[in-house]
């Protein structure tokens, strides 16, 4: 079985407080596995493990077949095969849209300025940010705008996955559509990704799996269906009420 | 002061006065070339380096910013040849000037440095830059931007304490003027013609670099300093 | 040995002059630059401009220069000073033009959000300044000003070019008498950092403690 990524068995610890304990599943190719829970759950320090960018106390993280907790991995290599989506879009206040995408193509894969620009064009345009953007910088650009430039960002570098941390969380109601809408699409054109996010109705129609974390462990997981509309699990079935209360009109 | 006595002196010493101006941009040029170069390194070595490294550069910037100037520009001057050091007046002048102005100048990038936030390094690295690249790349050029009106600043301190270098005889603006006060007895007058010189100056750098920074702002965004 | 231990009173007792000097001259300056800050801030437009430039003006000068045109100035005018107040005059003059933008900036950076939170509450434009707007901005100026006290303690060993037995003028002496300025020098170095590093340190707490507050300190 060829897993794209395959988490076991992962421990973080913040000081003396366990964060994650012992997180374990994967994610196939094409996958789209979207993550719930409350806040704290250690959604945020999951994919801040996978990609890297603080290091797991215990437990593996296999990339394509790759130990990249190994000792001795170069983590600059490995993240540049996983994009990562922030919730607050982190683009590059100094440099443009364009230059935002560019950066990793020419710093990271070495490529000249014009393939460089080759790519992030179609990155750009295939997040639906048009020319006349292109040289505007992030503080000129709406959040909706930011967050599809960061997402043409990971994908120009044609990463084995795409990691999404609340991506829709610090936008206005009216612009998360077109940011999911660009997620959607990403997923049906077969990348695979995972999703931390509340957008509950996103994960009926994109995910493949549903993950529930509380308290730094999966306490259940499942096909859409059955974790948000039917969970077992008595803290999930609060959860998902909640939920419900904020984001339908009964 | 008659407006005869005023051509006289500009006739006999016009040229004397405009060389010690020359001195004086020069022997602020580069000390504030030393201060940014060696600035820069060292903020980055209090920000990213390790431990020991952080206490050696931590221990020079405080000492430095603890102690008078003219102290420092003392102990290069006369205590250095003791060791086999000895520099011409200029040369003790810049390396004095420079390696203070260097204290102050990477506490303005150490600062700025700290206003950009976290997740702008971790973006960086996210899409796999190396940890120098992410420096090099993303938070040095931010930084710098926010740093700079009080890198402009200090450029205007260094030309006004570029005057200390009187002190050890360095022909620059200050010690011409002493000297052709000396000569004349029209210390007042001298010194008030070079007040407006380095008043204007001064002056003209400040709304000089007021345009720069609109120049180099980041459209729409404004980052807050200080640590 | 060459003799420097017995100087070493002589050089210390200069420690006097100095902190007279450079307090008597920075509280001058306080007053000045308060005074001149209020002025750019509260008065008519083109009195707050020409206040405005007279501090840029000060600014300019180099210490150096201003306290060799106090020193050669004053007696021309006729009046002969101690060359300690002439240093103390120059000290002012220079130091005002910076403390009245520290002090511009602390008011300025209190901002129109709490003026207007202050109108809201039916304060008057005297009483929004008393009790919302001054209260902050003297806060936010502390850090600043405590900072602004250690440059002119070390920049008073300028006073040396007038001959104000100072720390610096008595090391210079000594080191010329023992011929050795390394002595001399590390000594007063030490004397001067071991009253302006505190002093920078308790200017950084206060720092700290005011963002705490959610006050940005200038
Ligand atoms: N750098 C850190 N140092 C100490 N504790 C941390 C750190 N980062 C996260 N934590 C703690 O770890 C726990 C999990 O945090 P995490 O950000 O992963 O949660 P999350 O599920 O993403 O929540 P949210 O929905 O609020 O984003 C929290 O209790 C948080 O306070
Ligand atoms: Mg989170």
């Amino acid at each position: 079985m060829g897993a794209v990524l395959e988490v076991s068995n992962l421990w973080k610890f913040f000081g003396k407080s366990p964060v994650l304990r012992g997180v374990s599943f994967s994610v196939g190719e094409g996958e789209a596995k979207v993550i719930l829970g409350p806040s704290g759950a250690g959604k945020s320090t999951l994919l801040r493990c996978i990609n890297l960018l603080i290091k797991p106390d215990r437990g593996s993280i296999i990339l394509d077949g790759e130990e990249v907790t190994a000792p001795g991995v170069n983590a600059a290599r490995v993240r540049s095969k996983i994009g990562f989506v922030f919730q607050h879009f982190n683009l590059f206040n100094h440099l443009t849209a364009l230059e935002n995408v560019m950066l990793g193509l020419i710093k990271v894969k070495g490529m000249n300025k014009d393939d460089a620009f080759k790519v992030a064009r179609e990155s750009l345009l295939s997040v639906g940010i048009s020319e006349d953007l292109w040289n505007k910088y992030p503080a000129q650009l709406s959040g909706g705008q930011q967050q599809r430039v960061a997402i043409a960002r990971a994908i120009a570098m044609s990463p084995r996955l795409v990691l999404f941390d609340e991506p829709t969380s610090a936008l206005d109601p009216e612009l998360i559509w077109e940011v999911l809408g660009v997620m959607e699409k990403l997923s049906r054109e077969g990348m695979t990704m995972i999703v931390v996010t509340h957008e509950l109705g996103f994960a009926m129609k994109v995910a493949d799996e549903v993950v529930f974390m509380d308290s730094g462990a999966v306490v259940e997981r499942g096909s859409p269906e059955e974790v948000i509309l039917r969970p077992r699990n008595e803290r999930v079935r609060r959860f998902m009420e909640r939920m419900q209360y904020v984001y339908s009109l009964k | 002061m008659s407006f005869d006595k005023l051509l006289d002196l500009a006739y006999s010493y016009g040229g004397l006065l405009f060389n010690g101006l020359l001195v004086s941009f020069y022997l602020t040029a580069l000390s504030y070339l030393i201060g940014f170069t060696l600035g820069v390194l060292i903020s980055i070595a209090r920000t990213y380096g390790v431990r020991f490294v952080k206490a050696v550069c931590q221990a020079f910037v405080e000492l430095t910013r603890g102690t008078p100037m003219l102290v420092q520009l003392f102990l290069i001057y006369y205590v250095l040849p003791r060791v086999g050091l000895a520099l011409d007046p200029l040369s003790a002048a810049i390396i004095a000037i420079g390696l203070n102005s260097a204290a102050y100048q990477s506490e303005y990038l150490r600062a700025s440095i700290s206003s950009i936030s976290y997740s702008q390094w971790e973006a960086a690295l996210s899409i796999g830059l190396t940890k120098l690249q992410a420096v090099r790349e993303v938070i040095l050029p931010q930084s710098i931007r926010v740093a700079i009106p009080a890198l402009a600043n200090e450029l205007i301190y260094l030309f006004k304490y570029s005057s200390i270098a009187y002190f050890i005889t360095v022909p620059e603006l200050m010690y011409v003027s002493k000297f052709v006060g000396s000569r004349t007895f029209l210390y007042v007058e001298i010194y008030s013609i070079i007040a407006v010189i380095y008043v204007a100056f001064s002056i003209a750098a400040t709304e000089a670099f007021k345009f720069i920074e609109k120049r180099t702002s980041i459209p729409g965004l404004r980052i807050s300093t200080r640590l | 040995m060459n003799g420097f231990l017995t100087y070493v009173p002589i050089i210390l007792m200069g420690v006097w002059n100095t902190l007279i000097l450079s307090t008597a001259g920075f509280l001058l300056a306080t007053l000045l630059g308060l005074l001149m800050a209020f002025t750019e801030v509260f008065s008519p437009k083109p009195i707050s401009i020409v206040t405005d430039w007279v501090a840029r003006v000060l600014r300019g000068i180099p210490l150096l220069l201003a306290l060799l045109l106090v020193f050669y100035g004053l007696p021309r005018l006729g009046i002969a000073l101690p060359n300690i107040a002439s240093a103390i005059i120059g000290i002012t003059i220079v130091d005002s033009g910076y403390q009245a933008q520290l002090f511009r900036g602390a008011i300025e950076g209190v901002g129109g959000r709490q003026l207007e939170a202050a109108y809201s509450i039916g304060l008057s434009k005297w009483g929004a300044f008393r009790h919302v707007i001054a209260p902050q901005a003297f806060r936010a100026a502390l850090p600043g000003w405590l900072n602004e006290f250690t440059i002119v303690l070390k920049d008073s060993s300028i006073a040396y070019a007038i001959g104000v037995t100072e720390l610096f003028t008595q090391a210079v002496h000594v080191a010329q008498v023992v011929l050795d300025y390394l002595q001399p020098l590390i000594l007063v170095s030490i004397v001067y950092f071991s009253i302006c590093y505190p002093l920078s340190i308790i200017s950084e707490r206060a720092r700290r403690r005011l963002l705490a507050m959610g006050v940005a300190a200038v």
